[in-house]
């Protein structure tokens, strides 16, 4: 899938969710079901089947997601699975918190984490990737178990890694030469 | 000599006296037809058949001499023949020894060079055996050493992972805001 069709769907998932004024729920909702979506390699499989229905697909997101987004957010993902554009949905994500971000005048600065973090702790942390930066940054935190322990941000091309996994991995790197 | 003596002594005895000498001597005439006769043959002789036989005998000898010539000549030719020939083999012998020569050199030179290809052939696969000895030693060394890490870090991080509790996960996060703070 090319950007320009991703984006234009993150702009008219964008667009329909701002026009209901529901555009930062939206976004974070998208942002996490896209983060689970990459994480679990079941989930991308079972709704990436071309052979299974797509009513049987729609039933899975409703029984995920039912009660526990807003019914527009899980409308979109139905959307897609509909579109067959699924597999697509992390870059549709990533371009709609992009766009979102950029409509406030901020970037998004993606942070995985061993924990979750807490509210005080994202706010120094949105201080310091802004002072870092010298943006307006917008940190969306992603639990991911795989880090191990400590923190990576990502802001734009932008990567501080500070998790024991990197560190673990360099040295396995000088370890085996 | 003695024989004619002998014949006078006896034919003197058998006719008794000089009669019977004279019976051994023929009579004037019968001597001088007999000298005509004699000098006539012999003039015959010396004028019509000496000159021929001379001429055969001289054909004959110049002939001998002719073939003589021809055997001298031809024992010459022969001779000459048979140097050229001993000339001819000891040529061909010196031939040959220096065509038994060149090939010993040429045997030689094949030979050595052989050796000297076998040699470098036979040292290019001890060092090439070597060194792919090295490297096959080399890459199990490496991957013995990437196993004995692999293993290791899949550890530590199995170990880290469980010895991380939230306190602990919170102070690996608060050194890094406070690594991103002192560089900001």
């Amino acid at each position: 899938m090319g950007d320009s069709r991703i984006q234009g769907y993150a702009a008219a998932i964008f667009e329909v969710a701002r026009a209901e004024d529901k555009l930062e729920r939206v976004e974070d909702e998208f942002f996490r079901i896209a983060r689970t979506f990459e994480s679990s390699k079941e989930l991308r499989k079972t709704l990436s089947d071309p052979r299974l229905p797509i009513d049987r697909k729609h039933a899975i997101i409703d029984d995920l997601l039912g009660g526990r987004a807003l019914e527009a957010t899980v409308g979109f993902v139905n959307f897609l699975i509909s579109t067959g554009r699924i597999s697509d949905l992390p870059a549709i994500a990533d371009e709609l918190v992009a766009k979102a971000a950029g409509s406030r005048d901020k970037v998004v600065a993606e942070v995985r984490s061993a924990i979750a973090l807490d509210n005080a702790t994202v706010e120094r942390l949105t201080r310091a990737l802004a002072k870092r930066t010298n943006k307006d940054v917008e940190v969306r935190v992603i639990v991911d178990p795989d880090v191990v322990g400590g923190i990576v941000a990502r802001v734009g091309d932008i990567v501080i890694d500070g998790t024991v996994k990197t560190r673990l991995t360099k040295l396995r790197e000088a370890l085996t030469g | 000599m003695q024989f004619i003596a002998a014949s006078l002594i006896l034919a003197q005895e058998e006719a008794g006296g000089d009669e019977g000498i004279r019976i051994l001597f023929a009579p004037g005439n019968e001597l001088f037809a007999g000298i005509s006769a004699t000098v006539i043959i012999f003039f015959a002789i010396w004028k019509w058949f000496l000159p021929g036989f001379i001429e055969k005998l001289e054909a004959r000898q110049a002939a001998v001499a002719d073939q003589l010539t021809a055997a001298e000549d031809a024992k010459n030719d022969a001779q000459q023949a048979a140097s050229e020939y001993k000339a001819q083999i000891a040529g061909a012998n010196e031939e040959a020894n220096e065509i038994v020569e060149e090939a010993r050199k040429a045997a030689e030179s094949v030979r050595a060079d052989t050796i000297a290809r076998a040699n470098d052939e036979s040292e290019s696969i001890l060092t090439r055996a070597r060194e792919e000895a090295a490297t096959e030693a080399q890459r199990a060394l490496d991957a013995a050493k990437a196993d004995v890490a692999n293993i290791s870090i899949d550890l530590a991080e199995k170990v880290v992972g469980k010895s991380l509790d939230r306190d602990a996960q919170m102070g690996l996060v608060n050194a890094y805001l406070a690594d991103l703070e002192k560089d900001g």
